[in-house]
């Protein structure tokens, strides 16, 4: 077995990547996730193995000071350690490493380089920096070929091929072949958007030797430290007396609030798992003379829950203006529309409308007393943060 | 995608030349126009003066620079006695770790570097976080993107991967209705070069050189049609009239 390195993940694969199998990272535009095929080598690096570095994309030099801003100092692995130099023929410079692609346009040559290296690293790990931009010089039908061709290389010498793949708009079946068939495993690494990417995370897409675990990590980039899980903050926030609290509770499989005379003045603070997603659930006072703390949450909140009173219009224009402080910083929310369970309680579309939000926007109807609509409403937020 | 409530309202991008401005109007948000031109007829000081008034009223600007290093885009500010020391802005230098092979380079508040022209990947990563930067720790909605310029990136990448790095690019900036100007040389590539690039672009401002005398023209949706102008440059200022 060898390790990704990556928190958590190794856990999700059943302890790692068996020998002779391949993994890969496939990376959203924009979101930087280059680290991590650069952490599985180093993790392994460090535990003994050989490693191998296809570089395609940045000159060796600055590849290995890119490792030592990661606070992986790769001159201690000696020969344990050797880049392909897939770059310097790009801009037309020489090399000194032991493997250069001198002509990155010929495919053949490519595959002579690679495959020698495959057989060189036998037990150890290959990494590949930038998939795409080999595609991108080979083609990716011919590209497609000899990626399969050196999977079964890797397979026959016990080598575990790591691929960096930044998903550019290539043709359907492309994207659909890279994901879905010629990688033993494959790791989504996406940035969480709206309008903005403002957070990143990591989940498995596929994997053929264990049982694929359905969970996303959220992730921050740490110079040097490299890729560190975090859990999310969730902010559920609303007019006073809306059931904030009460949410909070519900859907938290731990939770503490600092109440006076049962209205909050301090926070709501709970801890919830469900579905393969954990976050941390802030609950704010409802009185206006906490507004502070609600802007100092919002910058670091990955989305809002908005609880309001279903029976209380009168408390409507005090939502909007606590959803407009949130939504200052662009996050995604939901709107709770809370007390269904009481007479004349305004029914989810009603209360869009009077609130003036998008007609899209999800109202979801609950009775956080019964528990009833809190997880479908943690569930359309995820779906909102994560992107679907 | 929706849409919040106390949604911000971006007019549109003035483009930073009095005449033009008159008589072009704004390019709407969300728009990614081409500057194209021969060599020689300052299509940088379009981009750039673009650049500069995104600083000027207070909205933000990432200028994305293949060509030169992020040093000297700076200093072309100062020589031309355009103010940008308190601007919102952020350089992405793709030139000094390549052609200096300066190792030592750590990105500052103001420039940050890629690794080589060829690593498309880096360059989006870091417009990406800048215009998190922008919109979440600064709270500015309206901001200005210059590429100088795409012919440098397609000496080292061909054109199918530059397409679709442009195809991911072109669509963040409309998404948070930013505004994009892409220098590209007329003459440097293969005629379908530019037109595969084209269809990336809501529109297109085309210089031209004519035995001497230069002119231009803007065509964007939602400006009003400009027709050609004759213009002079000379260092930052660009002297415009209409034909
Ligand atoms: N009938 C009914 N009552 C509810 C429901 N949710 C909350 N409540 C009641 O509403 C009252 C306020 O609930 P909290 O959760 O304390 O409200 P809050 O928004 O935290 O209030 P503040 O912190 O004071 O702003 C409590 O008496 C709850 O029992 C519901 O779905 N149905
Ligand atoms: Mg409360």
């Amino acid at each position: 077995m060898i390790e990704t390195g990556i928190p958590r993940l190794d856990d999700f694969l059943g302890g790692g990547i068996p020998t002779g199998k391949t993994l890969l990272y496939y990376i959203e535009p924009g979101v930087e996730g280059d680290v991590f095929g650069m952490q599985t080598l180093y993790h392994n690096l460090e535990k003994g193995y050989r490693g191998l570095f296809i570089t395609s994309t940045t000159a060796p030099e600055i590849l290995r000071e890119s490792f030592k801003e990661l606070g992986f100092d790769m001159s201690r692995f000696g020969d344990n350690f050797a880049i392909v130099d897939a770059y310097s023929g790009i801009i037309g410079s020489t090399s000194d490493e032991r493997y250069v692609i001198e002509d990155p346009s010929n495919p053949s040559h490519i595959d002579e380089v690679i495959s020698a290296a495959i057989e060189e690293f036998s037990g150890g790990t290959i990494t590949f920096g930038s998939l795409s931009t080999i595609i991108d010089m080979v083609g990716e039908e011919k590209a497609l070929e000899y990626i399969i061709k050196w999977n079964k290389y890797a397979l026959i010498y016990d080598t575990v091929g790591i691929y960096n793949f930044t998903a550019w708009p290539y043709s359907p079946e492309t994207l659909e072949k890279i994901k879905n068939e010629i990688f033993n495993a494959v790791i989504k690494v996406g940035g969480i958007s709206k309008r903005v990417v403002y957070g990143q995370y990591y989940g498995i897409l596929r994997v053929d030797w264990t049982e694929k675990v359905e969970k996303a990590i959220l992730f921050k980039l740490v110079r040097p430290g490299g890729i560190k899980a975090f859990i999310p903050k969730i902010l559920v926030t609303g007019p006073f007396n809306a059931g904030k609290s009460t949410f909070v509770h519900a859907l938290s499989t731990r939770a503490v609030s600092v109440d006076r005379l049962g209205t909050t003045v301090a926070l709501d603070h709970g801890y919830v798992e469900h579905k393969g997603f954990s976050a941390d659930i802030f609950g704010t006072p409802g009185q206006e003379r906490f507004d502070p703390i609600i802007k100092l949450l919002g910058g670091e909140a990955l989305g809002v829950f908005l609880i309001v009173d279903s029976t209380r219009p009168e408390d409507f224009p005090r939502a909007v203006k606590m959803l407009e402080m949130t939504s200052r910083f662009g996050l995604p929310y939901v709107i709770v529309a809370n007390k269904q369970d009481i007479k004349g309680a305004l029914s989810p579309e009603e209360i869009g409308k009077m609130l003036n939000v998008h007609e899209e926007a999800p109202v979801v109807p609950a009775v956080t007393t019964r528990k009833e609509g809190v997880f479908e409403a943690f569930e359309i937020l995820i779906d909102m943060v994560t992107g679907g | 995608m929706l849409c919040l409530i106390g949604d911000w309202k971006i007019e549109g991008y003035s483009l930073g030349i009095d005449v033009l401005d008159q008589k072009v109007g704004k390019i709407p948000p969300g728009s990614n126009i081409m500057i194209v031109g021969p060599p020689m007829t300052g299509k940088s000081v379009l981009g750039r003066m673009f650049f500069y008034n995104r600083l000027k009223d207070g909205s933000a600007g990432i200028f994305v620079s293949t060509k030169d290093t992020g040093e000297k885009v700076i200093d072309w500010f100062k020589t031309n006695d355009l103010d940008i020391s308190r601007a919102k802005y952020g350089i992405i230098d793709c030139v000094s770790r390549t052609l200096q092979m300066d190792i030592n380079l750590q990105d500052t508040d103001r420039i940050r570097y890629v690794s080589s022209p060829v690593d498309l990947t880096g360059i989006s990563v870091k417009v990406n976080d800048l215009l998190e930067e922008f919109w979440k720790k600064e709270q500015i909605r309206s901001i200005g993107v210059v590429i100088e310029s795409l012919s440098a990136l397609l000496m080292y990448s061909n054109l199918q991967t530059v397409f679709r790095f442009l195809h991911v690019f072109s669509g963040r900036i409309r998404s948070v209705d930013a505004a994009g100007m892409y220098l590209i040389e007329e003459g440097m590539h293969d005629p379908r070069t530019q037109v595969t690039l084209k269809q990336l672009f809501q529109g297109v401002i085309e210089t031209k050189d004519e035995g001497g005398e230069k002119l231009l023209q803007v065509i964007a949706p939602g400006c009003k049609v400009s027709g050609w102008f004759r213009y002079n440059f000379e260092g930052a200022k660009i002297d415009l009239k209409e034909i």
